[in-house]
């Protein structure tokens, strides 16, 4: 179904085409209906092995024929010696090798070896090993060759040293190593086994594991060491001179800054997301919720300091709100003047907040505002609120009394005065 | 990381308007040519290949147009004796084949055709002890089967029959170092896998123990300077990763991290104008490379004849455009696979032609709704 290219040509020669597809259509269907014939009356010998043998060396998709084949097999053991069933399978893994070489994709053959290394009574992991090195030095990215070659070290002991140093040859020799980078990824915690993590020390976490995407392919980056880091940031800033408009190293110095001072770095980080968006424009949005991420997050180490319970996010270009599970003690909140769509459900957690201003924004939603205790006052002017449906969550909050929505649509609403005082009867000051 | 991205060119005549009706007509006619080459090989997935076909002309608003009563008995021929479904008759059961059977069912509100106990028992009797499923009998192993054993169960109301807390673990104990999700524990990240994990952890109400963040960075990065979407780093985009792509950043709240008038345009080129249906890539990326190759050998030639007078070059170029003008056309084949995630893809984008489409299950939103399904997605 993939990479398939339709060429036209003389209708001679479409001639010819149709007419050497007929023959090989027949073909196949009369080997298909011969093999399942034999398979409804139950027979399990070397005919069927060579008749599959036929359909499946181009057809290896074709599942109930390794199916029956291993039926077949399994049968043929029983009337066999040891070191016969020995050469059986051995011949087995013979012609999967020949089915492989003609598609190194296909799920049935490498599960029917896998499957044919259980029947063996001596298998050879050496071999095997070697005939994933070679199909990896053919295709470096085959995923099937990769979780096979798992499968060969466990069985056969290879250390988690040796097979290190496989990816480093690999990743050394190939520019198209992710396969590789992903699997030092599951070697080196084998090695250097972590601790289980807090909560707190999961954002940490998150900001590595990003990091260690990010530097993927470019060196063997340990993020734990803070002098590796810094040596790290320095040698990006130099590439980054020479290639000013390389994303990755733009990336990459935006999460190393954020790993050794992120309230220090600040600036800087909002001028490389500046320039990240116009060198990667497809991907702005991205850049602007990881941004306002990173904002909301330097914010709040700085309340941390200054112990207030007074929160301001206004004028940042916020895209997005996170992190709100850390905002519990926060009386006021101004998320004014940025780019925010909706206070989300988990703004219900600022259970002691008594003052939201949100004006100039563009928010639609305000599923997040439902009961809200000490909520009292609540301005909205300049947003995207556009039917009374939409102010329904603030009837639960119950000591609201001031609500400002000039410059919402909603005010277009018919009758939505008397609308709004039944829905809201608490509400005292109203400003439409 | 490095200086070459691999990737396609759309060429200016590219397709760029939406061609549903030729899509229409292109599903409806498949399989009717019981003799095509193509039809008959791909016979061991034949009940997957009648799903998307369905799927995409229900989107489409055509379903009538398909024979209802020949696909309910063909679905009945292919129930075992075990209760698992297999692909055609005379092929063997398995989990990929029962969703795919359960899902055409769905959408014709006929589950009680087959014997639904059954069916249930043969998936249950597929969970491993370490809680992952097994493709069938034969116990290949991989997260594909942990979604189409949970999508098969959701769709018969049946979820509680397996363990739960044992396959979950299983499927996060494939979540990678970079938020993905590959077919084992071990396995390189995959946007197929990424798309059957997101879809089970939503199904089984467990998205929370994804790695949203992450996980969005990286499925938004397989976005292409095309716009085409590829599935894992270094790969060439493909219409198909459109759905698998797009519907995990739908499961997972972000959908808005990848440019979408970009993947529109990228998609619609898919199109193929004359035959209807969508290839994996645009047409014509090949005869981009033709063509230089071509224009090149023809300039030459040219100088050449111009060397050897006048009258030479005319008869000459008649014989060149003889021989040339069909290479020129080259183009990549459609199929039905392709089409449905072609489709499906334009309508997560928010194509108001297309009916809504529900990115857990690739199945419209209003049969879920008549069924009463709608699992939890990421804000």
């Amino acid at each position: 179904m993939h990479g398939r290219v339709k060429v036209k040509s003389t209708a001679q020669q479409e001639e010819e085409k149709r007419k050497e597809r007929e023959k090989k259509l027949k073909a196949f269907v009369s080997a298909r209906d011969a093999v399942l014939r034999k398979r409804s009356a139950g027979e399990h010998d070397e005919e069927a092995l060579q008749l599959t043998q036929q359909l499946l060396s181009s057809n290896p998709d074709f599942a109930t024929l390794w199916n029956y084949r291993r039926e077949v097999l399994l049968q043929l053991e029983t009337s066999r010696e040891k070191d016969e069933v020995q050469k059986l399978y051995e011949s087995e893994l013979h012609f999967i090798e020949a089915c492989l070489k003609v598609n190194p994709k296909s799920y049935g053959c490498w599960h029917h070896r896998s499957w044919v290394n259980t029947r063996l009574p001596q298998p050879d992991w050496t071999r095997e090993l070697g005939l994933c090195d070679r199909c990896l030095s053919l295709d470096e990215r085959n995923f099937h060759c990769w979780d096979y070659r798992r499968v060969v070290v466990k069985e056969s002991g290879v250390s988690v040293e040796q097979e290190l140093q496989f990816t480093d040859r690999l990743i050394g020799s190939n520019f198209s190593n992710y396969s590789s980078w992903h699997y030092r990824s599951t070697l080196l915690p084998q090695l250097h086994p972590q601790p289980i993590h807090s909560h707190r020390v999961c954002e940490e976490q998150l900001l590595k594991d990003q990091l260690l995407v990010c530097v993927c392919g470019r060196s063997e980056l340990s993020v734990e060491k803070s002098s590796v880091l810094q040596a790290e940031l320095q040698s990006c800033n130099q590439l980054l001179e020479l290639e000013p408009q390389n994303k990755w190293c733009l990336l990459t110095i935006i999460l190393l800054m954020r790993a050794l001072d992120p309230l220090g770095h600040e600036k800087e980080t909002l001028a490389h997301f500046q320039t990240l968006k116009e060198v990667d424009p497809m991907r702005s949005s991205y850049y602007s919720d990881l941004c306002s991420k990173f904002l909301i997050e330097n914010t709040i180490l700085k309340m941390e300091y200054a112990e207030v319970r007074v929160f301001s996010l206004s004028n940042k270009n916020l895209t997005t709100l996170c992190h709100l599970d850390q905002l519990l003690l926060v009386t006021h909140i101004n998320l004014s003047s940025n780019q925010l769509l909706r206070l989300p459900p988990q703004f219900a957690m600022l259970q002691c907040l008594e003052v939201l201003e949100a004006d100039d924004n563009a928010i639609e939603s305000l599923e997040g505002l439902y009961h809200l205790p000490k909520l009292e006052e609540v301005s909205l002017r300049n947003n995207q609120i556009c039917k009374l449906s939409d102010l329904e969550s603030l009837a639960s909050c119950t000591k609201l009394t001031r609500l400002d929505l000039r410059g919402n649509p909603v005010h277009k609403t018919a009758n939505i005065d008397s609308e709004l005082s039944q829905l809201l009867p608490l509400v005292t000051a109203l400003s439409l | 990381m490095g200086t070459q991205v691999k990737d396609v060119v759309i060429k200016p005549e590219a397709p760029n308007t939406l061609l549903l009706d030729k899509h229409a007509d292109y599903i409806a006619a498949y399989g009717s040519k019981k003799d095509d080459y193509e039809y008959t090989l791909s016979e061991y997935l034949r009940m997957s290949g009648i799903y998307w076909g369905l799927t995409v002309m229900d989107l489409m608003g055509q379903l009538s147009r398909m024979n209802r009563e020949e696909i309910i008995e063909f679905i009945k021929s292919c129930q075992h004796d075990c209760g698992g479904i297999s692909a055609s008759t005379g092929h063997d059961p398995h989990l990929l084949y029962t969703l795919s059977a359960v899902q055409i069912l769905s959408l014709y509100d006929s589950i009680n055709v087959i014997d639904v106990d059954k069916v249930v028992d043969y998936v249950k009797g597929l969970q491993q002890e370490d809680g992952s499923f097994a493709g069938d009998k034969w116990g290949e192993i991989d997260t594909r089967f942990s979604f189409c054993a949970v999508a098969t169960l959701a769709l018969l109301g049946k979820l509680d029959v397996i363990n739960m807390d044992k396959a979950v673990g299983f499927v996060l104990s494939c979540m990678n170092f970079d938020g993905g999700f590959g077919c084992r524990p071990g396995s390189e990240s995959h946007a197929g896998q990424i798309y059957c994990c997101t879809g089970f952890l939503s199904i089984t109400g467990q998205l929370h123990k994804v790695n949203a963040d992450l996980l969005g960075w990286w499925l938004c990065e397989r976005q292409l300077p095309s716009g085409g979407l590829n599935g894992r780093p270094e790969k060439l985009p493909d219409v198909c990763y459109s759905w698998w792509v797009l519907a995990s950043l739908k499961i997972i709240g972000r959908i808005h991290w990848i440019d979408k008038a970009k993947l529109r345009s990228f998609i619609l080129a898919c199109q193929d104008e004359e035959t209807g249906g969508f290839a994996d890539r645009p047409g014509d990326m090949v005869s981009s490379l033709w063509n230089c190759h071509i224009q090149f050998c023809i300039c030459i030639y040219i100088l050449h004849v111009i060397s050897l007078g006048l009258a030479i070059l005319y008869t000459e170029l008649i014989i060149l455009c003889g021989t040339f003008l069909p290479v020129l056309y080259i183009s990549i084949q459609v199929d039905p696979f392709h089409t449905l995630f072609g489709v499906a893809g334009l309508s997560l984008l928010g194509d108001e032609q297309i009916k809504p489409v529900n990115p857990v299950f690739c199945m419209p939103e209003d049969v879920l709704q008549r069924i009463g399904l709608q699992p939890d997605l990421l804000n």
